[in-house]
């Protein structure tokens, strides 16, 4: 039986220097940075209080009622699926609702909600925990409301494999429709961590970034000799992936195709990477999209900006694609828009697929001092405008040691 | 301000619910007032009538005039306890 292909044929986002695919292109582009200080209710206490926030206010987009039931996980990715709903020019009331479903990745689900109902337990002394904090908090809330909100009654699924959740969420959509059981799903991830508890915790862990004392929006600085840790960044970011004649028979834009989706597993510790894990499952997003190393035009790096990520991500690129890994554009936008933990695989994709559509790669900032373990190109400090993107590979690795990588191809391949 | 425009006032401002459709007999059903939304009512009215509700919230409560009736008990309770000088706080167990 041949594989059904996958289109994609809406994306949203709301993150860190756009609430659009477009706006947040645009910025990465000129290569600016949605890195800044929090404010100290966030990160009071904290060496370096830094974070990627997105400008979001709920308010303006859910009754004031409604709101208390969503969490801002929730609500980032009722957004930005909505906007991917849109760009498909999709209206499911054609649909047989029951082959349209919901994947969502996040890592902490309803973050804020916990965060809160611990402060009201232990600070405040008080039993008033709020009624909706179970329903808020669970995470796999942002996925049940879209499904709600969009009535699909097909599978409706989360995906918590902490930074690689909502690059999962995407592959394991496009498998749906690959073998059948699906025409259309709504997939993607939200992260809503710059929260005060959640900060902390990632500052215990000795991961994130040292904020730079001249500049903080330069803080993350992946595969630098001076790199320090990665910035937590917020937002939500969703794609429309459809059955390909589906989509051509109704007219649909189609940015790009899903082609490839690789998915390995480290098993040696809870947050060492390995070599290995992170090539095989390149590898196997390769075969999936049946396509040589030699087609690949462009990867977003996982590049988190930590020590250990970097290099080993640098030589399992190396590993995959041998000599050819150094005439390949490889750049991490986590320099700019932080890192999104669960929704950061769904961002970096849809960022991949906007190269393929713009012929522009964004560059890697702050990249001002080479690493000898990290030297492949980098697109350092500026975009690279005007090149031929046909593939793109999108990496995705986690703690917990679940690698997922995503590929897309461009529409005239075909 | 009675007891049915005060309540009236937070449906309205907090539930969205609108003004003309909040009567005595309407259900709280009808105004989309689910089961969690009476839970955290009741915080709201802790705060509204200066009472503690330290008891389950009760479940026959269905109609707007039900919450009415059972925070006028609620008040009537607590003035009656300040009359006596006794402590709101169930005593023993």
């Amino acid at each position: 039986m041949t594989q059904r292909r996958v289109a994609v044929t809406g994306m949203g986002v709301v993150a860190p220097l756009g609430n659009s695919s477009e706006e947040l292109f645009t910025n990465l582009r000129a290569g600016r940075s949605g890195v800044h200080r929090l404010a100290d209710s966030q990160a009071r206490g904290m060496r370096s209080p830094i974070g990627a926030s997105v400008s979001f206010d709920g308010r303006a987009h859910f009754p004031e009622p409604r709101l208390r039931m969503l969490d801002r996980v929730s609500q980032l990715a009722l957004v930005a699926a909505g906007q991917a709903v849109a760009d498909a020019r999709l209206d499911f009331a054609g649909e047989r609702r029951e082959r349209c479903g919901v994947f969502v990745g996040s890592a902490l689900g309803g973050a804020g909600t916990t965060d809160e109902g611990y402060h009201t337990l232990y600070a405040e002394r008080s039993d008033r925990i709020q009624p909706y904090s179970v329903l808020n908090a669970m995470t796999n809330a942002p996925a049940s409301w879209i499904g709600i909100d969009h009535e699909l009654s097909g599978p409706i699924l989360t995906y918590s494999t902490a930074c690689s959740s909502s690059a999962v969420a995407l592959g394991e959509a496009a498998r749906r429709i690959n073998c059948g059981e699906a025409d259309v799903m709504l997939a993607g991830g939200a992260e809503a961590p710059l929260v005060f508890g959640v900060l902390r915790a990632w500052e215990a862990m000795r991961t994130l970034a040292t904020e730079d004392p001249q500049d903080p929006s330069a803080s993350c600085r992946p595969f630098s000799r001076t790199r320090t840790g990665l910035v937590l960044g917020e937002g939500a970011a969703f794609a429309v992936l459809e059955e390909w004649n589906h989509a051509v028979a109704r007219g649909a834009p189609i940015h790009a195709e899903l082609s490839g989706y690789g998915l390995t597993s480290d098993v040696t510790h809870i947050t060492r990477p390995t070599v290995a894990g992170q090539a095989n499952a390149m590898r196997a997003a390769l075969d999936s999209a049946i396509l040589h190393p030699n087609d690949v035009d462009y990867i977003n790096a996982h590049g988190t900006g930590t020590l250990q990520n970097d290099a080993v991500e640098t030589a399992a690129i190396k590993a995959v694609f041998g000599e050819r890994a150094y005439s390949i554009p490889v750049s991490s936008t986590k320099s700019m828009h932080g890192h999104l933990l669960g929704a950061a695989g769904a961002l970096e994709f849809v960022i991949a697929v906007m190269c393929l559509k713009r012929a522009t790669v964004p560059p890697t900032m702050h990249l001002n001092s080479p690493d000898p373990a990290c030297d492949l190109d980098y697109v350092a400090g500026k975009a690279r405008d005007g090149i031929s993107v046909r593939t793109a590979m999108s990496n995705s690795f986690a703690f917990g040691g679940t690698n997922a990588v995503l590929i897309a191809k461009s529409v005239d391949r075909h | 301000m009675s007891t049915l425009d005060s309540l009236t006032d937070i449906l309205v401002r907090d539930y969205g619910v609108a003004r003309e459709k909040v009567t005595s007999d309407a259900t709280l059903a009808i105004l989309k007032i689910d089961s969690l939304s009476l839970l955290e009512l009741m915080f709201k009215i802790e705060d509204r009538y200066g009472v503690k509700i330290t008891e389950d919230t009760p479940t026959d409560l269905v109609t707007v005039n039900d919450v009415v009736g059972y925070i006028d008990g609620l008040v009537a309770r607590r003035l009656k306890s300040r009359a006596v000088g006794a402590s709101e706080v169930p005593s023993g167990k």
